[in-house]
C-alpha cells in the first residue's frame, strides 16, 4: 500500500509538535539555537536532520476597510516524489522506494557522495554534519556506530551521510503512523493510503473554495509538472507556491540526460574526426 | 475581501514572494579541491585514451606518443580514484558505488566508465610497455590491441558525463547548461588532454607528435570557446552565478583569455613563424601549461558558481526545462 501525507496548512497552528516529535523518534540531533527573526521560524530549513520544518509567513495590508491580516504556517517535509530526483540520482543504491512506495535512505549503504542533495528539486536532502566530538552535531551513523564502539564512529572526521524524512519506516512497519503525525493536535497532518487522502484534499479544497477561502490550492496532488509526477506528500496551500518555499515549476534533473549525452556525443565524435583528419591524413 | 483575500489570477502584478529571501535549494558540498581535480583529471584522462588511437602507427614519432599516452593514462586512472576517495572519506565508500549499475544515474554510470576505463588502460600500458620490450615482450599477446579501442571509448565518455552529471540536477546554473556544459567539458577535456600530450612530448623531444598535437589543441580550444560563449547567450539570468562578478571574472581571465585565447595565439605563432627548437619547446610548454590552468579553472569556476546559483531562491522556483 502507498502510504503519505496530506499536510493541511489551513490547520497548522504553528504548534511545532511535528517537528520535535519526529527529532524525538528519529534521535535526530538538535541543530542548535538561533533568532532567525523571521516570524516564528527558528528552524528554517529542512536539513539533514530536520525533517519536519514549520513555516511561518505573516502577511498584512491594510485599506480603506481597515487592517487585514493572516498568518500562514506549514509543516513542509520530504515530498516523497512518485519520480524522486534524489533516488534517481543515486550512485550506491542507498535510496530506495520501500514497500510503503516512500523514498528511504539506507544510511549503511549511503556514502556521502552528495549527488541526491543537488538532485533533490524541492531542496529537501541534505548532507548530515560531520561527526562533531562537542557532541553539538553529530550523525545518524555515528549514533548506530557509537553504540557498538564506545564514542567512536566508522565516519568520525570523514563527512556525513545524506539524511532525509523516512515518512517513518520503522513505526509503519510495526503499523504505527509517522511520528509528526500522532503529534499533530489539529490534524493538520493527515497520514494514510494517499487514494484515500487525495481524495480527502480534493474534497476539502473544494469546501474551502465554497466558503470564500481563495487562493486555497491543492499542491502534490496531482501531478507537479517538470516529470517529478504526483507527491505522496501534498499540501493544500492557500498562497502561492513561492511563499512557502516550495517550487512553482519543479524539473526532474534526470529529464536533461538525454539531451546532455547526445550533446556530449555530437562533440565528442566531431573532434574525433577532426582529430583523425590531423592525425592521419598529413 | 482584502488584498490578501483575492483569489489568483492578478498575481501576474505581484512580483514572486519568496521565503524571507532564504534559498530554496541546498548547498552542493563539492565545494573542496577534490571534486573540482576529479572533474579536470578525469576529463584530461579521457582525452589521452581518445588520442591514443588517433595517433598514426605508421610514424615512429606517433609510436613514441601512444607509449607515453598509455604510461601517463595508467597514472592518472591511479589518481583518479584515490581523489574521490580523498572526497568520500574512506576507500570503501568508493566500492559501495560498485554494488550497482544505474544507467539513471551519471554518477553510477561515471563510476563504471573510470572503472573500465581503468581496465583498459592498463592493459594498454602493458601492451605498450610489451612492444617497447620495457617488460617480456611475450606479455603483449595478453593484452591485444583492442584495448586502446576500448580506452578511447570509455574515455570520450570520462570527458563528457560530468557535465551532463551537473546539467542533471536541480542546480539552476547548472542545469541551465544542459547542453553546453557537457560540449564545453569535452572540449576542454580533449584541450587539456591535447597539451599535456605536447608538454610530455616536447619533454621527451618528440616534436613532430608535439607539432599534431598542437593542431588538434587549436581547434578543440576554440570549440571550447564557441561552446562557453554560446552558453552564456542561452544561460540568460540563470548564468549570471558564472558570467557576471568575481565569477565571471575569474573565468574570462583564467579560462577564456589565459587558457583559451593566449595557447590559441602561442601555438598558431608555432605552427606560421619556424622559431628555434628551444624556443620553439618553451613557447610549448607556456601554451601548454596555460591551456591546463584554463581547463582547471573551468571546473572550479562552474562548481563554485553552482554555489552561487542555489542562494536565489527566484531561479529555483522556476527550473531550467
Amino acid at each position: 500500500m502507498a502510504t503519505g501525507f496530506f499536510t493541511d496548512t489551513t490547520l497548522c497552528i504553528g504548534c511545532k509538535a511535528c517537528e520535535v516529535a519526529c527529532k524525538q523518534w528519529n534521535e535526530l540531533p538538535s541543530d542548535g539555537f538561533q533568532f532567525t527573526g523571521d516570524s516564528y521560524d527558528n528552524t528554517s530549513e529542512l536539513s539533514g536532520t530536520t525533517w519536519r520544518h514549520v513555516a511561518f509567513v505573516e502577511q498584512m495590508s491594510v485599506d480603506d476597510q481597515g487592517l487585514h491580516d493572516r498568518w500562514l504556517m506549514s509543516s513542509d517535509v520530504c515530498k516523497h516524489c512518485a519520480n524522486a530526483g534524489c533516488l534517481e540520482a543515486c550512485p550506491t543504491g542507498a535510496i530506495i522506494r520501500n514497500e510503503f512506495d516512500s523514498v528511504f535512505i539506507q544510511p549503511d549503504v549511503c556514502n556521502g557522495c552528495g549527488y541526491c542533495v543537488v538532485s533533490c528539486p524541492f531542496g529537501v536532502v541534505d548532507l548530515i554534519e560531520k561527526f562533531d566530538p562537542e557532541g553539538s552535531r553529530y550523525n545518524l551513523a555515528s549514533l548506530v556506530e557509537g553504540r557498538r564502539e564506545d564514542n567512536k564512529t566508522a565516519l568520525q572526521g570523514n563527512g556525513g551521510v545524506a539524511g532525509k524524512c523516512t515518512l517513518c519506516y520503522d513505526r509503519q512497519k510495526i503499523g504505527f503512523e509517522p511520528a509528526c503525525a500522532k503529534a499533530c493536535p489539529t490534524e493538520s497532518i493527515q497520514f494514510g493510503d494517499v487514494d484515500v487522502l487525495r481524495e480527502r484534499a480534493r474534497k476539502r479544497v473544494e469546501t474551502l473554495v465554497g466558503r470564500g477561502v481563495s487562493g486555497a490550492q491543492l499542491y502534490g496532488v496531482d501531478d507537479v509538472g517538470g516529470g517529478v509526477g504526483p507527491l505522496n506528500a501534498f499540501f493544500l496551500l492557500t498562497d502561492r507556491p513561492e511563499t512557502y518555499n516550495l517550487p512553482a515549476q519543479p524539473v526532474l534533473p534526470s529529464t536533461r540526460q538525454p539531451a546532455g549525452y547526445s550533446s556530449a556525443a555530437i562533440a565528442a565524435v566531431g573532434l574525433a574526426i577532426a582529430g583523425w583528419m590531423i592525425f592521419r591524413h598529413e | 475581501m482584502s488584498d490578501l483575500l483575492e483569489p489568483p489570477g492578478r498575481e501576474e502584478t505581484i512580483p514572486t514572494p519568496t521565503y524571507y529571501e532564504r534559498p530554496m535549494l541546498k548547498m552542493p558540498h563539492w565545494d573542496g579541491w577534490n571534486v573540482v581535480t576529479y572533474l579536470f583529471l578525469g576529463g584530461v584522462m579521457g582525452g589521452l585514451g581518445v588520442i591514443g588511437v588517433l595517433a598514426n602507427p605508421k610514424h615512429e614519432s606517433d609510436r613514441k606518443l601512444k607509449r607515453t599516452l598509455a604510461v601517463t593514462a595508467l597514472v592518472l586512472s591511479a589518481a583518479c580514484p584515490s581523489v574521490l576517495v580523498t572526497h568520500l572519506g574512506r576507500p570503501e565508500r568508493f566500492l559501495h558505488m560498485l554494488r550497482i549499475v544505474k544507467i539513471k544515474s551519471p554518477m553510477s554510470m561515471g563510476v563504471w566508465g573510470l572503472v573500465l576505463y581503468s581496465g583498459a588502460a592498463g592493459m594498454n600500458a602493458a601492451r605498450e610497455l610489451a612492444l617497447a620490450g620495457a617488460i617480456p615482450r611475450w606479455t603483449r599477446f595478453l593484452a591485444p590491441g583492442i584495448f586502446a579501442q576500448l580506452q578511447a571509448l570509455f574515455g570520450a565518455f570520462l570527458m563528457g558525463y560530468t557535465g551532463v552529471l551537473l546539467s542533471a540536477t536541480a542546480n539552476p546554473l547548472w542545469s541551465s547548461g544542459k547542453r553546453h556544459i557537457p560540449v564545453a567539458f569535452v572540449c576542454s577535456s580533449m584541450s587539456s588532454a591535447c597539451a599535456l600530450s605536447s608538454l610530455l612530448s616536447t619533454l621527451e623531444g618528440n616534436s613532430e607528435a608535439t607539432h599534431r598535437l598542437e593542431r588538434f589543441e587549436m581547434l578543440a580550444s576554440a570549440a571550447e570557446l564557441v561552446a562557453l560563449m554560446s552558453f552564456e547567450r542561452h544561460a540568460g539570468k540563470y548564468g549570471r552565478p558564472l558570467f557576471s562578478g568575481p565569477a565571471g571574472d575569474r573565468l574570462r581571465t583564467y579560462t577564456t583569455q589565459a587558457g583559451i585565447l593566449a595557447p590559441l595565439a602561442l601555438n598558431l605563432l608555432g605552427a606560421i613563424v619556424p622559431l628555434p627548437k628551444p624556443v620553439n619547446a618553451v613557447r610549448t610548454v607556456i601554451a601548454s601549461v596555460l591551456t591546463l590552468v584554463g581547463g582547471y579553472n573551468l571546473r572550479n569556476t562552474v562548481i563554485g558558481a553552482g554555489r552561487l546559483s542555489v542562494q536565489d531562491p527566484h531561479a529555483a522556483f522556476v527550473q531550467p526545462k
